[in-house]
């Protein structure tokens, strides 16, 4: 008796201590250190620095184009507050990118079973550059990139 | 003031739209060297609703001051959202609130 409500215990706390499991999120901070140092190139049309940080997150920087929304001002009239925001029916995991700073990647998100990948932020650029956001839908990228103006850099002051 | 201002609304059925201002300086390397201080930035950023994590951010310096987010999920009015962050230095925020209908 008193065994088997031990082993009832047991195996109750060991189902308990598994759920989380499943619904621990990734910190890619921790994941992937090194793809939030990667360098853009002085030229703000090369997108060396965007497609290596793909490479480096996805496994491959090979992308189609399509099915993403992505909005973004034409011109931004400071660059501490750039408006992004995009969307897709469905991703697994969305990453964002531009070439105005001197690292290339912004942010990465994983998609949740309930997330609705219909996102935005606001993002710094110290001048003008190309904002790129790349969709990982069933180990499919697809990427769509906006030219942003910025009439004054937001990362100086 | 709080830390975080969190809207939550269901605005179409089952989808919870949320609007998030954090506030936090997001201080870039470069602006930390120019004020001599350190850089410090969200780098984390959670949201959960009962249990489950219904949007998660792995975050740079590069968002902007004060950061404001938005986003979707599945969900109801009435439900609880908690959203949390964590950043460089290792600080961490979380506010809880209801989802208004």
């Amino acid at each position: 008796m008193e065994r088997r409500r031990f082993l009832g215990l047991t195996l109750g706390a060991a189902a308990i201590s598994l759920a989380p499991v499943s619904v621990i999120a990734k910190n890619y901070r921790k994941e992937l250190p090194d793809v939030w140092k990667i360098k853009n190139k002085e030229d703000e049309n090369d997108l060396t620095g965007t497609n290596e940080a793909i490479k480096a997150i996805f496994g491959t920087d090979k992308t189609e184009e399509g099915k993403i929304t992505l909005k973004a001002p034409d011109i931004a009239e400071s660059g501490a507050q750039v408006p992004v925001s995009f969307k897709i029916d469905k991703a697994n995991r969305i990453a964002l990118f531009q070439t105005a700073n001197p690292e290339a990647l912004v942010a990465i998100w994983d998609i949740p079973e309930r997330g609705i990948p219909d996102y935005a932020l606001r993002i710094k650029m110290a001048k003008t550059g190309i904002v790129t956001v790349v969709a990982e839908v069933d180990g499919k990228l697809y990427r769509a990139s906006k030219v942003v103006k910025v009439t004054a850099g937001g990362c100086g002051g | 003031m709080g830390k975080i201002k969190i809207k939550a609304k269901e605005k179409e059925e089952g989808i919870v739209s949320v609007i998030a201002l954090l506030k936090h300086p997001m201080l870039t390397y470069d602006q930390a060297k120019k004020k001599g201080k350190e850089p410090n930035f969200i780098v984390y950023i959670e949201a959960k609703s009962n249990g489950d994590v219904v949007y998660e951010a792995s975050t740079s310096q590069f968002l902007s001051k004060n950061p404001l987010i938005k986003f979707k999920y599945k969900g109801k009015k009435g439900e609880e959202l908690e959203l949390s962050w964590v950043d460089l230095k290792g600080n961490t925020e979380s506010k809880k609130v209801k989802v208004k209908g």
